[in-house]
């Protein structure tokens, strides 16, 4: 009975090894070949297809894009940082500061506002009212703001917000009330320095929003000076023959491939780009976020 | 529902209300900006959805436009596209919800089992990659393995001898392409879920079943499944509440507007969009109307079933 036990102890954790091992090489295997596509000569690709390994390694790809849309990209870039720090740094303001007063249980409608909140996750009057309201009202068609603005006040970040504003002690409040401080200033000077990693962790979610965002431009944007990254890199995606019939670089003979496969898989890194950097450093501030979201106060 | 349980003790006086906003002023003005966002973006478009009652034109406006009653709605669901849609939304995200229960649990359960921390965290950061890439990306790596000519998919086809297939003009695939690349993406953020519920579990049971002689196997059926049923209620609940809703990123990242992958996989959300250019705003806003009605009750109803299986406590 024992050695049996033990028997399928090993099995159990073989089992496991074996499974999660798989998958996550599953997980990051798409990547991996983008990137190794994105480093091939464009002949090898459509000699031997994609493959895990880059083949006949060349920048040319990098060279061809910068060549022909550096500009472009380096506009779209500036959008996306623009609008992800932007959007960011004034997410976390008006979130927090919601989140900060309902979590002061002396206030007295506290619970009004929090269904205020809660009852634009339960119903909404959908996507064409929005929109009308939006372009007719508030002008955000092919406007910078249209990308930052409807997407500046998430509920359910302000609920993780609050939850972490409750945990603080409220005697560390009512000293600073004595002495005369009013809730902003509390607000400011005690409850959010004694939040950095609450701030961080929902700031870093409002930042990886922003940058992946591109439904907003696909309703709103239709100058290309405002094309954010993912935007930008969805129309190559679906207009893959506009660019296979683009414009052949100045000298090259007319006999050269357009280096189209490659292309749409090294356009695909530079638009991750720094999430390809940062996420293994950031990760496990979106862990704590997932954990304290997913254990209700 | 929720009314009833957050709604301040009324009958205070008009003058206690004064009162408090006074008293308060400070930290009900730093409410005032984030939530003339919610107004603008959430409560003002309410008066648009008189437009799915009417025959709206740009002229007469919202108000002004010939009241129709019930006619745009009679039309979507004498229109083949309605239900089409409506059942396209439904077995997607039935699936995705049953896969995105199976998978993640398994993922979590499987993490805990593993010894090597090393090992542990390094398999956790790749499985949560895919958390951070957007539709739009995912999209690419699909046209990467699909691809007909050079794709992977078809390599690998190619290796066992079996013709290349032409993916992206085969719709019959793409629902079980899409419920895939939904699971795949989320899995490893799901997981995190039930593992932050694993860790609140007693250690002092799982003692006890050593002592007692269950093995692993046993362990993790008859200590941690059971022990895992209350959060696995929850995250049902809630996708079942927003089962009417799709997912457009998902949706136009992966099949972009391919004209004739777009039928077989469009939902409710993308076919709104798709029918604002073609239909008009009226007929659009009334299929968005039944949506949001359809998840509303929904919403409801699950919310109530999670407050009898979970003492009292709702999904929010």
């Amino acid at each position: 009975m024992h050695a049996n036990g033990r028997l399928q102890d090993r099995l159990v954790s073989g089992f496991a090894y074996a499974f999660i091992t798989l998958f996550a090489l599953l997980c990051l295997y798409p990547l991996l070949l983008t990137l190794s596509v994105s480093f091939s000569s464009e002949q090898a690709i459509a000699r031997s297809g994609y493959s895990i390994f880059p083949q006949d390694f060349s920048l040319d790809t990098y060279r061809y894009i910068f060549v022909n849309s550096g500009d472009r990209i380096a506009r779209s870039y500036v959008v996306t940082i623009v609008v992800t720090i932007a959007g960011t740094l004034g997410a976390l303001l008006l979130t927090s500061m919601v989140a900060y007063a309902i979590s002061i249980k002396k206030l007295r409608y506290r619970n009004v506002i929090a269904f205020i909140c809660n009852f634009t996750i339960i119903f909404s009057a959908g996507l064409i009212p929005w929109y009308i309201v939006s372009v007719n009202y508030y002008g955000l068609k092919n406007s910078m703001l249209a990308l930052i603005v409807p997407s500046i006040f998430n509920v359910w970040n302000m609920f993780l917000l609050r939850t972490y504003f409750a945990h603080i002690s409220p005697s560390l409040y009512e000293a600073a009330e004595v002495d005369g401080a009013n809730h902003f200033t509390i607000y400011w000077r005690i409850a959010l320095p004694l939040s950095k990693t609450a701030l961080l962790t929902v700031g870093l979610m409002y930042a990886l929003q922003y940058w992946n965002d591109w439904w907003h431009a696909l309703i709103f944007i239709n100058d290309r000076d405002l094309f954010p990254l993912q935007y930008f890199l969805y129309n190559i995606l679906s207009n893959v023959n506009a660019i296979s019939s683009g414009r052949i670089p100045s000298g090259a003979s007319g006999s050269i491939t357009l280096p189209a496969e490659t292309v749409k898989m090294a356009v695909t890194i530079i638009t991750i780009g720094p999430i390809l950097f940062l996420y293994p450093f950031v990760q496990k501030y979106f862990v704590k976020g997932i954990m304290t979201g997913a254990v209700k106060e | 529902m929720i009314a009833a349980r957050e709604m301040p003790e009324t009958k205070k006086s008009r003058q206690g209300a004064l009162h408090e906003l006074k008293r308060h002023k400070i930290l009900y003005l730093m409410c005032i900006p984030g939530l003339i966002i919610l107004i603008m973006f959430c409560y003002v478009p309410f008066a648009g959805i008189w437009m799915a009652f009417t025959d709206f034109n740009v002229v007469d406006g919202i108000f002004g436009s010939k009241f129709v009653g019930l006619d745009n709605f009679k039309y979507f669901f004498t229109s083949s596209m309605g239900w089409k849609v409506t059942y396209n939304t439904l077995v997607i995200n039935f699936f995705g919800i049953v896969l995105g229960i199976i998978f993640p649990i398994t993922i979590a359960i499987l993490l805990n089992e593993i010894r090597g921390k090393a090992f542990k965290k390094l398999t956790q950061s790749m499985m949560f990659f895919p958390y951070f890439i957007s539709w739009v990306v995912v999209g690419a790596i699909i046209y990467g393995i699909f691809s007909t000519d050079v794709g992977v998919a078809n390599g690998i086809l190619a290796w066992f001898g079996i013709e290349p297939i032409r993916w992206y003009s085969e719709p019959k695939y793409w629902k079980e392409i899409i419920i895939l690349a939904n699971v795949w993406k989320w899995s490893g953020y799901n997981s995190i879920i039930y593992l932050a519920a694993m860790s609140n579990f007693d250690g002092s049971l799982y003692e006890a079943a050593k002592v007692d002689g269950a093995n692993r196997l046993q362990q993790i059926m008859r200590l941690t499944v059971p022990m895992l049923k209350p959060t696995v209620i929850v995250l049902t609940l809630l996708s079942v509440g927003r089962i009417f809703y799709g997912d457009f990123g998902m949706i136009y990242g992966i099949v972009g507007n391919n004209p004739v992958l777009i039928d077989e996989v469009t939902v409710i959300d993308t076919y709104v969009y798709q029918s604002m250019r073609t239909l008009g705003f009226s007929y659009s806003t009334a299929i968005g109307l039944f949506q949001s009605v359809m998840g509303l009750i929904l919403i409801t109803l699950a919310n109530s079933v999670a407050k009898k299986v979970n003492d009292g406590e709702g999904l929010f």
